[in-house]
Formats: C-alpha cells, structure tokens, sequence
C-alpha cells in the first residue's frame, strides 16, 4: 500500500502547491480588486483580455526571458567548466571546493544589497575603477542597457555554484575507466569530453537546466532589491509586476493571471528545454536505433 | 614481435607498488599473471599500456621502447576488470567509436564490426545495450573491442572474473581462439590459479609488487621457488610441517597416502569433493590435508604416509628452495 506511504508527502504538496494553483486559476476569472472591494465577482476572460493587451506585461515578459535566458545558460557552461576543474586532482581542491559553495550559501538579499553596493554610482568600488581608467562613470544601476547586465551578472555569480555542485556529482558518477579505455583507442581529451563525459551528464544537465530556469523565470528578490526593476522598469520581471499588481494596486484577479499565464509559460519552456537538450547532446553518435538515456 | 619489459617500476610517494619486473613475452604467447590480490597486477598491466607513468625501467615492444609513449599511441588492446563498455551506446556503437576516433572510413567500419560480431557470436545483438547483454556476453564485446583495434599486444585484466565459474570453463577455449590466433603476445591477469593453468603458456606470479618466478604451469607446480609459489600453485593448499632447524618440509595432499608406517593421524573432517575427497587431518607435525579417491576406504588407525621424492624444503627465514 504505497500510497498510504506517500500520503503525508501527497497531502504537503496539496496545500503548498494544488490548492494555490486552483485557486490562481479560480481568481484568474474573476475581479477582485480595490474596486470590488476585495470581493471575487466573475469577469469571463477580461482578466485574460486584458493581459493580451497590456503592454508592461509583454515587455517584462520579453525582460524575465532575456534574464533567464542569458543567466542559465552561463551559467551552465560556467558551472561545467568548473565542475570539470574540481573534477581533477590539484592541491588544494578540497578548499576550493568549498570556498566556490559561499556565493550559494549567501541569502539572496544580502548579495544582492552587496552588488548593489559594488555598482553604486558614484560610491561604488566599480565606478571608481572606471573614473580611473578614465572610461569615467558608467551609472550601471542607472542605465537601461547595463543594468540589466548587472541583474544577469549577479544571478551567474549567485547560482552558478549550485550547478557546478550537481555536474560535479554526475561527474564523479562516471567511472575512471571509461575514460582509459577510450584514451587507449586513440582518444583525446576532446573526444572524452564529447563521447563520454558529455551524453553521461546529460541527466545532470538536464537537472540543473530546469531547476535554473523554473527559478530564474521565476525571479523576484534578486531584482527588487538590485534595480527594484528599474531604471524605467526595464529590468522588471513578470513575478515583479505580479507583485506589484497584488501588492501595490491591490488587484488580485490580474495579478493570479499574470501567475498562471507564467506558469503555464514555464511548463511549456521547460519541456521545450528537456527536447532542446536532447538534440544538443545525442547519446548515440549513429542514428542506429536512438536510446534513450 | 615482442613484449620486452625491463626492471619496471613504479612508486606513489615512497612506496613502490611495482618494481624490478623482468618480463619476456613472445609473439603468440600467453603469460597469465597472477598473485593475490593488492599485488601490482593491475598496476603492471597499466605501466603497459600508459595509463600509469613509468618511474624506472623499460618496456620494449617489438625493438621500440614504448615506456614514455602516451597510451593513444601505444597500439595495446586491453580488457578491463570491469569491461568499461560504455552504458549510453548500442554493442555497435561501442564498437564503433574506437574505429570512429582512429579515422577509419564509415563503410570499412560496418564491415569490420560485422565481422567481428560473428567472430565473438553477436550479430544479433548488435543494437542492444551493454546493460541488456549477460556477463559473458560484455566480455566478448569488451574483447571484440580489444580485437578491432588490432593491437600490437593484448592486455587482458581479469576478463572473466565476474563470470561463475562455469561459464568461464565454456569461455576459456573461446578466449585461446580469438585471441591466441592473433600471433601477437598476451599478458592475461588471474585469480584463478585454474584459469592460468589452462590458457597459459608461462605464469608469472607476481607478489607484493615484485615477480617470485615465471615458468611454465608443470615447473611451477613441480618446482616452486619459493614457499609462497608452493602455497599459490596447487590446490588443495599445500601441507607444510613443523619446520626443523630453520627448514620447513612442504607435501602436496594428494602426495600423502594411507600406509601401515608413518605419521599417525586423527581425522578432524571432511570434505566431499565429487571425483575425490578431502581429509583434514591432525598430527605431531601439525594440521594436514590429504586428498584422495572417494573409493578410498578411509582406515581406522590414520597412519599417513609419502615419498620422500615428494618433498619440498624451503628456507625458513627467506621462503627460498633449498
Ligand atoms: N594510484 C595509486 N596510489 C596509491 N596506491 C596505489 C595506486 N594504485 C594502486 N595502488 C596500490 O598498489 C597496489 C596494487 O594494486 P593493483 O590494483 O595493481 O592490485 P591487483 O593485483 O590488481 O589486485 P586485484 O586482484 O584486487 O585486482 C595496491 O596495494 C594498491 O593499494
Ligand atoms: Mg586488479
């Protein structure tokens, strides 16, 4: 009787995930609002109507896939390169495997106040370089084309240890000698990496792709306290403006739209990324029979 | 065609984990190599192919010395412990990939590979993955693999360790066919004293990471150098007596026999063994096993005896032959 096993885990996911989402879907087709006086009346689709229309939402939507686009994918190659360095045998590898954990471990809200500290204008360390350098001050916080940059730059430096943690882990799930016995056929370093290491990380890849990207499409607190999605909201997110549109405008119908249309969007990126992934990495280098890993 | 080595070693720290190995083996000849386990064996099959570096000695093959050639270049096919087929890819692709890395046309590749899924009898598994394929039949593709790369010496680590012990009966004149036929020297790593004697034309047995003899499986038995050979080689083990005066006197069980004179005896138990049966005895010169026919009557007085041409001395301090 596995289910009466796996109640207590079922009935956790019920209230924290299910019954949220009935709910956002429920409110999606309804006003709710300062205007209604905080009482759900049924608007057929006009939520939804107006989400189409809205300009704000389709330009932050275009920002959050930009953000999460550009992080996640340094960040996966970042956090490869890495896990292949900790991979090998150096001195001192211990340490630096632990030092790389503290960008991780750090609250989001504290790194986020330190970076916006490093960026400031004109008391920043990094406007200081730039006056010395004589490009003189940048303003990145400031201006429309950095800061949205510095909002993908410190998600990289915050995250990229926990995907280097999990390719590590697959990593150390290969063993040694399928790479001796490659190597004794003639194959070098690159070969090892494309026929090996790669097609065998793929279920790694793939954990750590979703996990970033269900997250970063998802961002909230990184940039409310970097930019607060500013300058002129150009990097505000969609969870920024379901945010505000809840919290500050208090109008709960839209806001429960934009989160369903998000996640909805996220559902389908994610499968998109699981077969995209699978096209990139093939596991087998012939069409012959294509197995699945 | 040789496989030369000379005065091999390698140390991790300051330990030595092989040294001062001498090894010569010609071209269609199988050298097994066996020792307890943690003796070096891997090791030397690893100083042979490159995957380890060398910190003294040579090792020669045919006239080139090889010790600082990098192991892609080495031209040795090795089967691995483990096989190390790759879990991802079909037996084809596993085979294809070392022809695919060393730049061989695609149509020569699907020739080739086919006729060596006929030669090892997988043809029609050619699509299947490793994980799909029994024990035995992983070996083949690993040894299938060994054989495509058309190596100028074969390296074989324990390939049949992970078989019962049945199938590696079945395997062994398989394993002489494919590989033997290739006129190319064979280093074949074992446990299995049994499996040494029957595929190999010498033994090396090597032990805490130095070679006590090489010789062919009848010298070995016949003429084991040291206490340590005689213990290795031969099973039931050998029955060492009481040593005196700084020599100890080894017997084979199947040397001793039931005689009216001699070392009486108490039968502690025993063990049935099919075509014979194994005694355990105790005497004064201390605990003993006596193998011997199951139509052996088994007499009410143990009193054991054996030929004196049957003895073995060995030195006490150093386990040399005297
Ligand atoms: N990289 C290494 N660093 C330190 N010691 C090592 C290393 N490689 C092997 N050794 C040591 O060398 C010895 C020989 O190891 P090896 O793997 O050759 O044994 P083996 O004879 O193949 O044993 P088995 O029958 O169990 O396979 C062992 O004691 C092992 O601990
Ligand atoms: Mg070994």
């Amino acid at each position: 009787m596995i289910i009466f096993l796996l109640l207590p885990a079922l009935l956790l996911l019920l209230v924290v995930f299910v019954v949220p989402l009935f709910r956002y879907a429920w409110l999606s087709f309804h006003a709710d609002s300062v205007i209604t006086g905080l009482i759900a009346i049924p608007n057929g689709g006009a939520n939804w109507l107006r989400l189409l229309q809205d300009l704000r939402y389709w330009q932050d939507l275009g920002q959050t896939l930009r953000f999460a686009g550009v992080s996640v994918g340094l960040e996966l190659i970042l956090a490869l390169c890495i896990a292949l360095l900790l991979d090998q045998r150096w001195r001192g590898r211990d340490v630096v495997r632990t030092l790389a954990l503290i960008p991780w471990a750090l609250p989001t809200t504290v790194m986020a106040l330190g970076w916006r500290w490093i960026f400031n204008t004109p008391y920043g360390p990094i406007d200081h370089f730039t006056k010395i350098a004589g490009i003189g001050s940048l303003n990145i916080l400031g201006d429309p084309n950095f800061a949205w940059i510095a909002t993908v730059w410190a998600d990289v430096w915050k995250t990229t240890p926990f995907a280097a943690l999990i390719l590590l882990a697959g990593l150390q799930t290969i063993p040694a000698d399928l790479y001796e016995a490659l190597r004794l056929e003639g194959g070098n370093a690159l070969i090892c990496l494309r026929r090996i290491t790669l097609p065998l990380l793929r279920p790694y890849i793939l954990l750590a792709l979703l996990f970033r990207l269900a997250q970063s499409f998802g961002v909230f607190d990184l940039i409310q306290v970097l930019t607060g999605g500013g300058p002129a909201s150009t990097t505000e997110s969609i969870a920024l403006y379901a945010y505000w549109n809840a919290l500050r405008f208090l109008d709960f119908g839209y806001s429960s739209t934009i989160i369903m249309a998000s996640f909805v969007l996220i559902s389908l990126i994610c499968v998109i990324a699981w077969i995209g992934l699978q096209v990139l990495i093939p596991t087998h280098p012939k069409s012959r029979g294509v197995i699945e890993l | 065609m040789t496989l030369q080595i000379q005065n091999l070693g390698r140390h991790v720290g300051q330990q030595w984990i092989v040294r001062h190995l001498n090894l010569h083996v010609e071209d269609g000849e199988c050298v097994a190599l066996v020792g307890p386990s943690g003796c070096g064996k891997s090791s030397t099959l690893r100083l042979i192919a490159g995957l380890d570096p060398v910190s003294e000695g040579e090792i020669i093959l045919n006239q080139k010395n090889i010790s600082h050639v990098s192991a892609a270049q080495r031209a040795v096919g090795m089967v691995f412990q483990s096989y190390a087929l790759l879990p991802h890819l079909s037996v084809f692709a596993n085979l294809e990939l070392g022809l695919r890395v060393r730049g061989v046309r695609p149509s020569d590749r699907q020739q080739r590979i086919q006729a060596m899924l006929e030669l090892v009898q997988l043809q029609d598994r050619a699509d299947v993955l490793p994980a799909q394929l029994s024990g035995g039949q992983r070996q083949r593709v690993a040894l299938a693999r060994a054989l495509l790369r058309d190596p100028d010496v074969y390296l074989l680590d324990e390939p049949m360790s992970n078989l019962d012990a049945q199938l590696r009966e079945e395997l062994r004149p398989e394993l002489r066919r494919l590989v033997l036929d290739r006129q190319k020297p064979v280093i074949h790593v074992t446990h299995d004293q049994h499996e040494a004697m029957a595929i190999a034309d010498r033994i090396a047995v090597l032990h805490s990471g130095r070679i006590q003899q090489v010789a062919t499986p009848t010298e070995l038995y016949h003429l084991p150098e040291t206490l340590f050979i005689a213990k290795f080689i031969g099973r039931p083990q050998i029955n060492c007596l009481r040593p005196k005066d700084g020599v100890i006197t080894a017997v084979r069980p199947e040397s001793l026999f039931f005689a009216k004179e001699g070392l009486p005896c108490k039968l502690m138990s025993r063990e049935w063994l099919g075509s014979s049966q194994l005694l355990y005895l105790e005497s004064p010169e201390g605990s003993l096993r006596l193998s011997c026919s199951t139509s052996v009557d088994i007499p009410e007085s143990l009193i054991v005896s054996w030929h004196r041409s049957d003895e073995h001395y060995f030195d006490e301090d150093s386990g040399r032959r005297l």
